[in-house]
């Protein structure tokens, strides 16, 4: 939370006070820019559409949209949208998209919105992006509306991984937005030495210079692989296991902190030497600071999947799908990759992503090379209640005690 | 509640129940039926879906001794730091105000203006403004490190000693101006009369100053200890993964774990203590007057 652009203060703070688990994505762009879109919002973004980008790559998305009229509303995390993007869809389109970065926390939006849900009451919003395990959470309560095959042809080119995984075979309910890996991310001078596995986490070297994630998936994920635990099919004892081990660090004084998305000043300005991260954050620090690496330990990272869903409560379901179809065009989805530097969901982006920013396409953090690909797990999704309150209260009681 | 069957003569009467018949109501809609919420929540069993939990009343006592024993910790880390925080306020803030109410002159109400005026930054930016200040790296640190009062961690963020800090000077405004009111309304010919009796400046300060300045320093503390004591913020952003306060795991089992009943439990646990606790230091300090 704290980590967002230097100095500026950051208008969007203060909407999150109370949330400790922050969202995961860092706002996006150092300066005057990200803090401009951050009060102005969509038609900051909207303003932003510059005249070639709109049109010339979608003919075909807006032939596919063609049904879809009138206004679609879409909820999204902020700073998660490429400048120029919105308008160019709408233009393509002739839809009239109100985009509100009001998805701060996946929690938090639950608990706001689980009364008028249950009611099948509107909630302002046509489409949503939430992480994927909130995503399955709505699909087994039936609060979701499928997305036509039909209305979305483009979703072929979803990444087999994603297409066919278990939790939304053929990715019926959820049509995953972006994805992105949790790693290790060090600062070189602090560290002294490149960070390659998780057990560097618990070198006496580094003791009160680590911090970990808070949110239960995250933060256990990779700690779990690296004692060859699973997390595809966890159990209680491998999550125990790891809870073990970060509470015997914890109380060494090993672990700094535990944090939500706010790790980055400490690890920029030195307080922290190695960090849990999200890829996507470590590019854009990266920018201000070329000390900062971003690794996928050996034994292995995990990815985070937001995904796209429409309400069951949905006042316009075809421009939903519209704006799917048209996002799930390599080119226009390049142009949404570059903008916000998380990990495609479409497979086979190194093309368009290097006619976009050739920087962007051979960068190893959002266009990973098969190595790393291989080297990165999903938590099972979705996982049963019991397993998620578990899981929860085991890892809750060594970051909230 | 305003006496509905009572005749016109009594209107007098009525007149004031009236008019504090708003504020009852506020009361009463904001605090009175949440706190029987909180309560009944607290005394549930959860259950159902962790989504959608169910909470089923059942008189459940045990999560008052769950919240006791889980976090005895937190419990006394929380009203350790809230204290100290109280008494680092009333340190700081008693010259200040003892300043700007005798001393400060025409520039009475410049300082008092200066003293306000970072209040006006937001809470949160002001408490990590001080990670930039705390930093491992920064001067501050740099400069404690070589004349070795640094603490044991070897670093000032992260610490309980941030977080203390912390406390301290994001509630000491709250200390200083019903100090400045209550040094403020002491009538000075009190202090020429102790002066003419031959008393010293400090006894003149003991025996009259201090006393009077009773009814500040009561409600000082009230103000600095309470939301001190429920302050997460602070601890979370300026502390370790060993300064957690009530406020964090009472933010966490609401929100991540969903144990509703602990959460209100602990909520409660909080509440009782500082009210006793208040209750106890308003009966020492033996004042009913609040400023």
């Amino acid at each position: 939370m704290a980590s967002q652009h230097d100095g500026a203060i950051d208008p969007l703070l203060l909407s999150r006070l109370g949330a400790s688990r922050a969202s995961r994505r860092r706002f996006l762009g150092g300066g005057a820019a990200a803090a401009a879109a951050a009060i102005l919002g969509p038609s900051f973004l909207a303003a932003c559409g510059s005249k070639n980008e709109a049109g010339s790559t979608s003919t075909s998305s807006s032939e596919s949209a063609g049904p879809a009229t009138g206004k679609l509303r879409v909820s999204n995390w902020p700073l998660y949208m490429a400048d120029g993007w919105v308008a160019a869809f709408q233009k393509a389109s002739g839809l009239t998209v109100d985009y509100k970065e009001d998805f701060n926390d996946n929690e938090q939006w639950f608990a706001k919105n689980k009364e008028p849900l249950s009611r099948k009451q509107d909630i302002g919003a046509d489409l949503v992006v939430p992480t994927q395990f909130m995503a399955a959470r709505l699909m087994q309560l039936g609060w979701l509306n499928e997305i036509s095959d039909s209305a979305v042809p483009n979703k072929k080119n979803l990444r087999p991984d994603l297409l066919n995984a278990a939790v939304d075979p053929g990715r019926k309910f959820t049509a995953p937005y972006m994805t992105g890996m949790v790693g290790l991310a060090y600062n070189k001078a602090a560290t002294g030495r490149p960070i390659k596995t998780v057990d560097d986490l618990w070198d006496p070297k580094f003791a009160g210079k680590v911090s970990l994630l808070s949110d239960t998936q995250d933060g256990l994920g990779l700690v779990m692989l690296s004692q060859g635990s699973s997390i595809e099919d966890p159990t209680t004892e491998g999550v125990q296991k790891a809870v073990d081990l970060i509470k015997e660090q914890k109380d060494k004084g090993q672990i700094r902190r535990f944090t939500g998305n706010d790790y980055g000043d400490d690890l920029s300005s030195g307080n922290v030497a190695i960090a849990q991260a999200y890829s996507g954050d470590v590019v854009q620090l990266q920018h201000d600071n070329p000390d900062l690496e971003f690794v996928v330990p050996e034994s292995g990272g995990t990815w985070f999947i937001d995904t796209q869903v429409i309400p069951y409560t949905t006042q316009n379901q075809k421009a939903a799908e519209a704006w799917i179809d048209y996002l799930y065009d390599r080119a226009n989805y390049a142009r949404l990759v570059v903008g916000v530097q998380y990990v495609p969901v479409l497979s086979d982006m190194t093309d368009e992503l290097n006619k976009v920013d050739p920087k962007v396409g051979s960068n190893p953090l959002i266009n990973p090379p098969q190595a790393t690909l291989d080297k990165l797990k999903s938590w099972k999704a979705p996982l049963s209640d019991e397993q998620t309150q578990e899981f929860n209260s085991a890892y809750a009681a060594v970051t909230g005690g | 509640m305003a006496g509905v069957a009572s005749s016109s003569r009594q209107r007098s009467k009525i007149a004031p129940y009236l008019m504090i018949l708003p504020a009852l109501a506020y009361l009463g809609v904001f605090f009175v039926v949440p706190f029987f919420t909180l309560l009944k929540t607290s005394l549930s069993t959860s259950g159902g879906s962790i989504y959608l939990p169910t909470l089923s009343f059942a008189w459940k006592f045990g999560n008052y001794s769950h919240a006791f024993s889980t976090y005895q910790d937190q419990i006394i880390r929380t009203f350790t730091y809230a204290l100290v925080a109280t008494l680092l306020c009333l340190v700081l803030a008693f010259p200040l105000a003892y300043v700007i109410a005798f001393k400060a002159g025409r520039y009475k109400n410049l300082i008092l203006g200066l003293v306000i005026l970072p209040f006006f930054v937001t809470f949160l930016i002001r408490t990590i403004a001080w990670k930039t200040i705390l930093a491992d790296d920064g001067w501050v640190v740099t400069a404690l490190g070589t004349v070795g009062l640094l603490p044991s961690e070897g670093r000032l963020l992260s610490t309980s000693w941030a977080v203390v800090g912390g406390l301290t000077y994001n509630w000491i405004i709250f200390m200083v101006l019903p100090l400045y009111v209550s040094l403020e309304k002491i009538d000075p010919r009190l202090i020429e009369a102790s002066k003419d009796l031959y008393s010293s400046n400090r006894r003149s300060f003991t025996k009259v100053i201090l006393p009077l300045s009773m009814p500040g320093v009561l409600a000082g503390s009230l103000l600095v200890f309470i939301p001190a004591s429920g302050d997460f913020i602070n601890a979370d952003y300026l502390g370790s993964t060993k300064t957690t306060m009530i406020g964090n795991v009472v933010q966490k089992q609401f929100l991540v774990v969903k144990d509703y009943p602990a959460a209100a439990a602990l909520s409660m646990v909080l509440m009782a203590i500082i009210l006793v606790g208040v209750m106890l230091y308003t009966r020492a300090l033996g004042t009913e007057d609040l400023v």
